[in-house]
């Protein structure tokens, strides 16, 4: 029978409130475990302004906190650390007590808020030539650096990266600045035509090359290199094209001219061909397109057209509710290989989506399958 | 704003006082967690004062603790999932100690530079969930019966 002497905190000012328990999900608790064994421990870091919830991030995954409250109280309590014993009993110190311990659970990066941020900072056709008196330049005046939105934006530094590129940022002189999608459009052309008029590999590139072409018509060496960086990968000089998001992006070039105005699903693939040119012909395909189109069928000509409209899923609201409300407001009803493209970006994996769908939406099924409904037809 | 989580061996666990193995197996060699139901209360400075004592049965893997004339019964709880203990830095303007308002949704906007440290991650805990029991001394005991008496004689 050991016997043991509980006592309270002789440090009471010190240690009150200086104690949290985080619960780890498996994941987590690996990286942390190793990081106990060894001297550089994992990049863990919670992110947040003060009115925001606060997020955990790891180097590329974000977690949100909760906080649970426990009827219970738990105490922590650790060894004496002070050398005098108490008789014979050895001291348990309280060092702590608890009503709440902070869940974790898997989220999406925040990163919407870039967008907001970035309003401002668009780089153009014509902002080649400025580069070195950007700052004085008060009306495209960059207005965020990186290092301003890895601190205020709750993402973790791979996610952002990956936000970064996936929002088509460039990062000039430290600065963060969105470069116009036209323009994106016409340099990813330029790349494409001249890959194959200096007949280079799109396996292994030279970047030099390219660089120096593009150069002729007026695009910036580092917002060149920046560009192939996004559409494939550089190293040791060689671009590795990543042709599919390449013709892609040329492919919502295109299309986004058709926001209100439908384009006949025909010609916009014989548009697209003919921009990528005859060696990426092949990889185009609609399917690049998911979650930025919406599908329409004009009846009236004979036969009947089908036509796309440009929707992109970006544009729409993050939040559950309103993103359903939208998406409602554009069409009564869907089907599910319809409705699931526009909603990939707001859920981490289908289990999610699924269940979004059956929070949101009612389902009917008739002779053409199954159909998305509104759940609620009177929104307030 | 960007709190770090400080999760390596380096001055987290630099003490080298730990908990002897009959206690270590109710959470690590470093910290234990007691859960009570209820909450701990004490009246006017408890300043390492004592609150009881815990005992373990070796055999039984048992904890019991008596607190004044009450005895808690405790068992081993493996935790569903591990929990990481963390423990705030000390920091520069800890003086003012007084945050304990603040929620871990809320960091204390005065300390840019509070961070946290993983002290070490803990998957039992020690659970009292019954009611505490009344306990006698013999001299209690003894008191008790005599008073007890004592109203019966009258």
């Amino acid at each position: 029978m050991a016997e043991f002497s509980l006592q309270f905190s002789s440090t009471p000012l010190a240690d009150t409130s200086a104690f949290r328990l985080l619960e780890l999900p498996p994941e987590l608790c690996k990286i942390v475990e190793e990081g106990l064994n060894s001297p550089a421990g994992p990049s863990l870091v919670i992110k947040g302004n003060p009115d925001e919830d606060a997020v955990l991030c790891t180097a590329d995954k974000t977690y949100t906190i909760r906080s649970v409250v426990l009827s219970n109280s738990v105490l922590v309590a650790t060894p004496d650390s002070s050398t005098k014993s108490q008789g014979d009993a050895d001291a348990v110190v309280i060092r702590d007590q608890l009503k709440e311990i902070l869940e974790l659970a898997p989220s999406l990066p925040r990163l919407r808020r870039l967008d907001a941020l970035l309003k401002d900072a668009e780089y153009n056709e014509g902002h080649e030539d400025e580069d070195g008196r950007m700052s004085e330049d008060e009306d495209s005046a960059p207005v965020l650096t990186y290092a301003e939105a890895r601190e205020t934006l709750q993402a973790s530094d791979i996610e952002l990266d990956r936000g970064l590129r996936d929002r088509r940022v460039l990062i000039l002189g430290g600065y963060l600045r969105r470069l116009a999608p036209s323009y994106l459009t016409t340099i990813l052309e330029l790349l494409l035509t001249n890959l194959v008029s200096l007949s280079l590999s799109h396996e292994a590139a030279s970047v030099a090359e390219l660089c120096s072409a593009l150069d002729g018509h007026d695009v910036s060496r580092d917002v060149c290199r920046q560009v192939m960086a996004w559409f494939g990968e550089v190293a040791d000089g060689k671009w590795k094209v990543n042709v599919a998001a390449a013709v892609k992006e040329v492919g919502l070039g295109i299309l986004r001219a058709y926001k209100d105005d439908p384009i006949a699903q025909s010609e916009l693939l014989a548009k697209w061909c003919s921009t990528v040119g005859d060696t990426f012909e092949s990889t185009v395909s609609l399917d690049l397109l998911a979650g930025n189109y919406l599908v329409q069928t004009d009846t009236l000509k004979d036969p009947p057209v089908t036509a796309l409209a440009y929707f992109p899923s970006s544009q729409l609201p993050v939040d559950p509710a309103a993103r359903f409300t939208d998406l409602f407001l554009t069409r009564p009803r869907w089907k599910a290989d319809e409705i699931v493209p526009f909603l990939a970006d707001i859920v981490v994996d289908s289990k999610e989506r699924d269940k979004l769908l059956l929070k949101y939406t009612r389902t009917i099924t008739n002779t053409e399958g199954i159909w998305y409904t509104a759940r609620a037809k009177y929104n307030g | 704003m960007i709190i770090p989580i400080h999760a390596s061996n380096v001055g987290a666990s630099t003490s080298q006082h730990t908990f002897p193995p009959q206690l270590a197996q109710f959470g690590s060699e470093e910290v234990i967690l007691i859960e009570l139901q209820g909450s701990l209360e004490a009246e006017g400075d408890k300043q390492g004062q004592t609150v009881g004592k815990l005992r373990i049965d070796d055999a039984t893997k048992k904890s019991t603790l008596r607190i004044g004339h009450h005895l808690l019964e405790g068992k081993l709880v493996n935790l569903p999932k591990p929990l990481a203990v963390l423990h705030r830095r000390p920091s520069d303007t800890a003086a003012d100690g007084d945050t304990s308002m603040n929620d871990a949704d809320e960091p204390d906007s005065k300390r840019p530079h509070a961070g946290w440290d993983v002290v070490v991650i803990v998957r039992r805990k020690m659970v009292f969930s019954k009611r505490p029991m009344p306990m006698m001394d013999r001299v209690a005991t003894m008191v008790s019966m005599e008073s007890k008496m004592g109203e019966g004689g009258k």
